[in-house]
């Protein structure tokens, strides 16, 4: 479970004396629902609000807890049950063969070096992806490395995805493989998208709008009221 | 891509000659064994009779890696024709000879040993060669994991070269590097970015 | 809104060593795609110039000194290992028997050097950083690479240092050229990353 206490982001005035910005005002929240979307015009603090949930950014104020642990002080505990899948696959995927990757996340729980090559392997046979374990990351398409940044994500056994703007570089094809992947998912999927059908199917919606989250409830009526004020012009800043 | 695709995979020709199953170590023995030998004795025997050695072992790696042989005296062929006559006016004739011979011999070696191992094989030798940092407090893990994180990012960023001086000519700006080397760099940096998220976000080189 | 007070920031804890990793690796790579744009083989001896010693001044102005090092460091590093990222695709330790191994194995030390002296002038400089930028790039060269360059070329062609100090001139324009080039670079990148400049990593 994730909570937010009151957590807010904040820029500090830079040496060349701009005022503090604001990136997320505070809020407070709890995220409980399977599915989460996260919606909101490109700057709009999404990203922010998504990193906040595995401490790759810490809250100005208030506390962040997955878990009941802390994403600043507890970062680790927090990083090993919340994975994180980014936009580019391609900044995510470290090892040059798909299996080497798998294996990268699989360092901290497997030390064996032959159990943690067949845990890799199981891994990606999980997803369907087996037949791809010798690629190269380069041959594959940008569906296929989407998935594959996927599995080293859950690899090592986290029970929270949170993915941000997953299927942004996919076409229409992947876009769908990738979304009816992560609907088998056990896990928790909190996810930014500005795929508004993709946002609909979720449980619950966030919409973030100049740093503030401005709607939160059924995921139908967030697409609708995103829908509503883009067209009255009301998320110009 | 072709160009970094060239780095990814090397100059490595596959076969099963001894050459190509003899260990890494011995291999890079050889190389350094022929280096110290030309550079201690500068005499034509040592300099000619370690190129002579250097052609029977491209011979015994087989006909594919043998046919190689020549290959990089198409760019360094003036290299060591200006050094050999530099040489023969500043000392004399033989003492050119034994130069370059010594000087080809070596380079020769040296391109043996990537033509019959693979890249995967190499940069697992640099690891095991890198273990004696743990004893300064280093990791030989760590230096593989930038190793295989710079290897990958090779074609990220000749990509990113690619795109931005397509997009330089879409806008009529001409392939003047000057003015595409900036966005290079900032780009780069940009990625070095995006990866150190997804490396933290892995939860790889957690500090506590 | 509450007003943010002096301990409201964007703070990115706990990962200064992914951070330091990906900046190293990511540069070592770019100083590779660097050398081996086109390269243009000038100078009697044939050491190619090529955007190589560019991309190690580069890495050092953006990096500063150690972290410049380290990446330079992993570039030759990986070349030696027999990753062909050296000019002309070539690699391995054979490239130590040619006629440019000083260059090479300067590259780290120089990086130090220009690395250390540009965060020196970035304490001092916020505005007009280029000259003086230019300046730590030319003083890598001058101190380190040159005479390395000329040390190696001087063994491993058995000439005389002097002879070897004259064919080494033939860089000089060339070089200089580069230095602006990288110097003029890094004034943008300092631009687009503002904190770079006070060697503050953190996105």
């Amino acid at each position: 479970m994730i909570r937010f206490n009151n957590a807010g982001v904040f820029v500090p005035a830079d040496d060349q004396a701009q005022e503090p910005r604001t990136i997320l005002a505070p809020c407070t929240l709890e995220l409980t629902e399977s599915r989460i979307a996260v919606i909101g015009a490109n700057g709009s603090g999404k990203s922010t609000l998504l990193r906040l949930l595995n401490g790759l950014v810490s809250p100005s104020t208030g506390t962040v807890t997955v878990h009941g642990f802390d994403t600043v002080r507890q970062a680790k505990a927090v990083r090993q049950r919340v994975g994180f899948l980014f936009t580019d696959p391609l900044s995510q995927l470290v090892m040059p063969i798909v299996a080497e990757d798998v294996e990268l996340s699989l360092k901290a729980s497997h030390r064996n070096r032959a159990a943690r090559s067949a845990a890799a392997q199981q891994a990606l046979a999980s997803l369907g992806l087996g037949h791809l374990a010798r690629r190269s990351i380069y041959d594959l398409s940008g569906g296929e490395r989407q998935l594959v940044a996927l599995c080293s994500v859950l690899a090592a056994g986290q029970d929270i995805l949170v993915a941000d703007e997953p299927t942004t570089l996919l076409d229409l094809a992947n876009n769908e493989l990738l979304q009816a992947t992560l609907g088998t998912l056990e896990q928790q999927v909190i996810y930014a998208t500005h795929d508004l059908d993709f946002a609909a199917a979720a449980d619950r919606a966030l919409l973030v709008a100049g740093g503030r989250v401005v709607f939160d409830g059924a995921a139908p009526e967030a697409v609708d009221t995103y829908r509503r004020l883009v067209r009255n012009g009301s998320l110009a800043s | 891509m072709s160009a970094s695709h060239q780095m990814l995979l090397g100059h490595y020709l596959p076969g099963t000659s001894p050459v190509h199953r003899a260990p890494l170590l011995a291999k890079y023995l050889v190389v350094v064994l022929v280096g110290t030998a030309v550079l201690a004795f500068r005499v034509p025997a040592v300099g000619l009779g370690t190129l002579a050695l250097g052609v029977g072992l491209f011979a015994l790696a087989g006909p594919r890696v043998l046919r190689a042989w020549a290959a990089p005296l198409r760019q360094l062929w003036w290299i060591f024709a200006i050094l050999g006559i530099y040489q023969s006016i500043l000392n004399t004739p033989l003492f050119a000879l034994t130069l370059v011979s010594g000087m080809l011999a070596v380079i020769q070696c040296g391109r043996l040993v990537l033509l019959t191992t693979t890249q995967a094989a190499l940069l697992d030798g640099l690891e095991r060669a890198a273990a004696p940092v743990r004893l300064v407090g280093g990791s030989p893990a760590t230096i593989a994991l930038a190793v295989a994180l710079m290897l990958r990012s090779i074609p990220a960023i000749a990509t990113s070269v690619q795109e931005l001086s397509d997009a330089a000519r879409a806008r009529g700006i001409g392939r003047n590097p000057a003015t595409l080397a900036a966005p290079v760099v900032i780009n780069t940096v940009a990625y070095a970015q995006r990866t150190a998220d997804a490396l933290a976000a892995r939860g790889i080189m957690e500090r506590n | 809104m509450t007003t943010p007070g002096q301990h409201l920031y964007v703070q990115s804890p706990a990962r200064i060593g992914a951070r330091d990793l990906a900046l190293v690796s990511v540069f070592a790579a770019l100083i590779a795609v660097l050398t081996l744009v086109p390269a243009v083989p000038v100078g009697a001896l044939g050491v190619p110039i090529t955007l190589q010693t560019m991309g190690v001044a580069l890495t050092a102005l953006i990096l500063g000194s150690l972290r410049g090092g380290s990446a330079t460091a992993l570039y030759v590093l990986v070349g030696l290992a027999g990753v062909p990222i050296f000019a002309k695709f070539s690699g391995g330790l054979g490239a130590l028997a040619a006629p440019s191994a000083g260059y090479l194995l300067a590259f780290p030390l120089a990086a130090l050097v220009t690395g250390a002296l540009a965060t020196l002038v970035l304490r001092k400089a916020t505005r007009r950083r280029f000259p003086w930028l230019f300046l730590a790039a030319m003083g890598g060269s001058i101190l380190v690479i040159h005479p390395l360059g000329i040390l190696g070329m001087s063994l491993n062609a058995q000439i005389p240092l002097e002879k070897a100090f004259i064919l080494d001139m033939a860089y000089w324009p060339g070089d200089v050229v580069k230095n602006l080039l990288a110097a003029a670079i890094a004034v943008s990148v300092f631009k687009a990353f503002p904190a770079f400049a006070r060697r503050r990593f953190r996105a």
